[in-house]
């Protein structure tokens, strides 16, 4: 596999296809744990901090706020390009003011601090117009790292066609990673920005850990060191990419977000990277092919598009056969996040058709969820599951738990695009 | 004219597409047909490992002597080897070690045959390996035991452990008009092939270290160390040729009519046709030597 500016790409698959059999998949692990990435300069970074005010975040939320926003204005590195936005029914710049980012150093940290000292709660909620003006502050910094951190404690007031547009424009310009607060926020609009802008979202259970989460998030921000890599993807004339999925270490759908390259290649953003490991699962549909007969099913390769540096590549392949023993292996990396894919898909399934008065379907599908978790070693789930579905333990029947803590229902319904890391084996691909 | 990857337009006599950069120089892929084969030997259009040169082989030696191996239909790879020479004139004959009886004089071909085992790792590379040394061995005039010996060595170098050890069969022949000496371990053969009457027919001259169960008893590799060859000195009874084959042919061979006509190349491909025609199910080795006659 190569190997260049410190990035590895792994291929774990099984290549052998039945002789009928025609989708192939594999496991992309990109790791840029390399020296090269630690050594590297970091590039310019712009950080946005998005603060909900509307009228829900008074009394102790928007102290907590305050303080988490100030927490993480102090993570942020000297030399950075920075804003603040409070948010209502419209968005405003609190600082540095007017159109422009202020750069990060002791006397204007100190000033942001200060405005974020006198924000207050009032207002409506309208998250697409927050999302539109940190896109516009960002977008003056094209080479830079660009990242929001949005935090809301309610649902979003906007039309859904609005709110579905602003994503839709801003998806892949720059990186947000939200947080929801409180009982009355949204799961799925906040999974919708996560899907979007290609971060992570997550609940703040308990209010008063909200500067934690600020702070870790600005860090991790602070330590993305090369912008906005893509996959380019290659699959055969007569083959079909199905999907291309990040699946650690959070599930996040990039089949829909391809640039065309050529007919037979396509772009999927990836955001930008520091010193982490990422896996993807790609699918591809080929073309029937004769026994022995061993194909490239995939190329893969990270570049920047900007410069078309090719970072890291590898070959997905394919070849038929007749032996049995060869391709009916399944490789343990594949089964694994395919699991995980199936357990996010049956918590999400489960809990609309809970919400939906669906007991039979939630019970089944919460059910299968756990014994899923249960088997792939997700001992939170499990655990959070256990909150709204009982399994007799000597039946193994399942029903649905009354009077379910919101709380507990939203980690269970935030954490399931969390998946699992497959304990490493001595054996290879 | 199009650029077989984006389907821009390309100028005749344009070396590079202009729209995506593919080189329009590249090789014509075997399957699609498309200018399109990258370096790692895949078609950038339609995705197919283009053959290899291992996959298809063909020698022919100036006296006619011919060889051929090929991946079969079934395998991913082939891991046959095989490697045919002659000997250079007036080189010292072969002193066959245990048959006390020296070859006559003449023009002589070596052959060397070696069929990786499947279940070992990087058996490609143990035949292609063993083939070579063995073969290099013989035409500096040592001694079948001293080959095989060398061959071995080389195909343990191979090996990372015990445990994970390329390993594969092996048969080498010095032929002569008057003398044939054979020199095996495994299941690959040699026949010796005369016409009579009721057309042409293959005498066995090896036995297979095979057990009951069908499992090989003899390869070279570093999980057999002291593996012992068996030799055998044949005098043809009178114009023939000696085949020399990997199990790819042998286990179509119950019934089968062996071409009396043409040159020994056109014979060792209709013998290959035959395998492949059968099913193809393993790589295919073929040399045949004509020898004493008008053959050739």
């Amino acid at each position: 596999m190569a190997d260049q500016a410190g990035f590895t790409l792994h291929i774990d698959q099984n290549k052998y296809l039945a002789r009928d059999a025609r989708e192939v998949h594999a496991i992309l692990t990109i790791s840029s744990a390399g020296e090269a990435v630690q050594q590297q300069a970091p590039a310019e970074a712009a950080e946005v901090i998005i603060v909900d005010t509307s009228g829900s975040m008074s009394g102790s939320k928007i102290r907590d706020a305050r303080t988490a926003a100030a927490t993480a204005v102090e993570a942020l590195r000297d030399g950075v390009h920075f804003a603040v936005i409070s948010g209502t029914s419209v968005a405003k710049v609190v600082y540095p003011g007017g159109t422009g980012m202020a750069r990060a150093n002791p006397a204007t940290r100190a000033e942001a601090q200060r405005a974020i000292s006198q924000l207050s709660a009032r207002g409506g909620t309208a998250i697409g117009e927050w999302l539109k003006l940190a896109g516009h502050l960002l977008s003056a910094h094209p080479d830079a790292v660009r990242h929001a951190l949005l935090m809301t404690d309610g649902q979003n007031n906007e039309r859904d066609e609005v709110f579905a547009g602003v994503l839709a424009a801003w998806s892949g310009k720059f990186v947000c990673d939200s947080l929801g607060v409180g009982a009355d926020w949204v799961p799925a609009q906040l999974r919708m920005v996560s899907d979007a802008l290609l971060g992570t979202f997550e609940y703040v259970r308990n209010q008063h850990e909200l500067a934690d989460f600020f702070r870790r998030i600005t860090q991790n921000a602070m330590a993305k060191t090369v912008p906005d890599l893509s996959l380019r993807v290659w699959v055969p004339q007569a083959a079909t990419l199905k999907f291309v999925k990040q699946v650690s270490p959070t599930l996040l759908d990039l089949t829909g977000k391809r640039t065309d390259v050529n007919p037979l290649t396509g772009d999927y953003p990836t955001g930008s990277w520091g010193r982490e490991e990422r896996e993807y699962h790609l699918c591809v549909e080929v073309p029937p092919g004769q026994v022995g007969q061993e194909i490239r099913a995939g190329w893969v390769k990270l570049v920047r598009p900007d410069t078309q540096e090719v970072l890291a590549s590898g070959n997905v392949l394919a070849q038929w056969t007749d032996d049995l023993a060869l391709s009916t292996r399944i490789n343990p990396k594949v089964m694994h996040f395919t699991g995980q894919q199936e357990l996010h898909e049956l918590i999400q399934g489960g809990l609309s058709a809970r919400a939906a008065g669906d007991e039979a379907a939630a019970t089944a599908r919460l059910a299968k969820a756990r014994q899923i978790a249960v088997e792939s070693g997700r001992e939170d789930t499990v655990r959070l599951l256990d909150k709204v579905v009982e399994i007799d333990p000597v039946q193994g029947t399942a029903r649905l738990v009354r009077n379910v803590d919101k709380a507990d229902e939203l980690e269970l319904d935030t954490g399931s695009v969390r998946t699992s890391r497959l304990r490493r084996t001595a054996e290879g691909s | 004219m199009t650029c077989p990857l984006c389907e821009s337009p390309v100028a005749p006599g344009d070396s590079f597409c202009e729209a995506c950069g593919h080189p329009l120089t590249s090789p014509a892929c075997e399957s699609c047909g498309a200018a399109a084969v990258d370096a790692e030997g895949y078609c950038e259009r339609c995705g197919v490992r283009q053959p290899t040169v291992r996959d298809h082989a063909e020698t022919v030696l100036p006296g006619g002597a011919a060889a051929v191996t090929d991946r079969g239909l079934r395998r991913a790879r082939n891991e046959d080897a095989v490697a045919l020479h002659a000997l250079p004139e007036g080189a010292a004959p072969t002193v066959p070690v245990r048959s006390g009886a020296l070859p006559a004089a003449g023009p002589g071909v070596v052959v060397v045959v070696c069929d990786g085992v499947g279940s070992s790792p990087r058996a490609d590379e143990a035949s292609a390996v063993a083939a070579a040394t063995a073969a290099g061995a013989l035409l500096e005039g040592r001694t079948h035991e001293e080959a095989f010996a060398m061959a071995g060595q080389a195909v343990v170098k191979l090996a990372h452990s015990p445990e994970s050890a390329p390993a594969c069969t092996y048969v080498a022949a010095v032929a002569r008009p008057g003398d044939v000496i054979l020199c095996w371990a495994g299941d690959t053969r040699a026949y010796w092939l005369s016409d009579t009457p009721e057309g042409r027919v293959g005498t066995l001259l090896t036995e297979d270290d095979v057990a009951r169960g069908g499992e090989i008893t003899a390869w070279l590799g570093a999980d057999y160390p002291d593996v012992q060859p068996r030799t055998r000195s044949f005098v043809p009874p009178g114009p023939g040729l000696l085949l020399v084959c990997s199990d790819g042919l042998w286990r179509y061979l119950d019934g089968y009519r062996f071409p009396a006509d043409g040159t020994p190349l056109d014979q060792v491909r209709r013998m290959l046709r035959h395998a492949l025609d059968s099913g193809g199910h393993d790589n295919v080795t073929i040399a045949l030597i004509p020898l004493g006659g008008t053959h050739g």
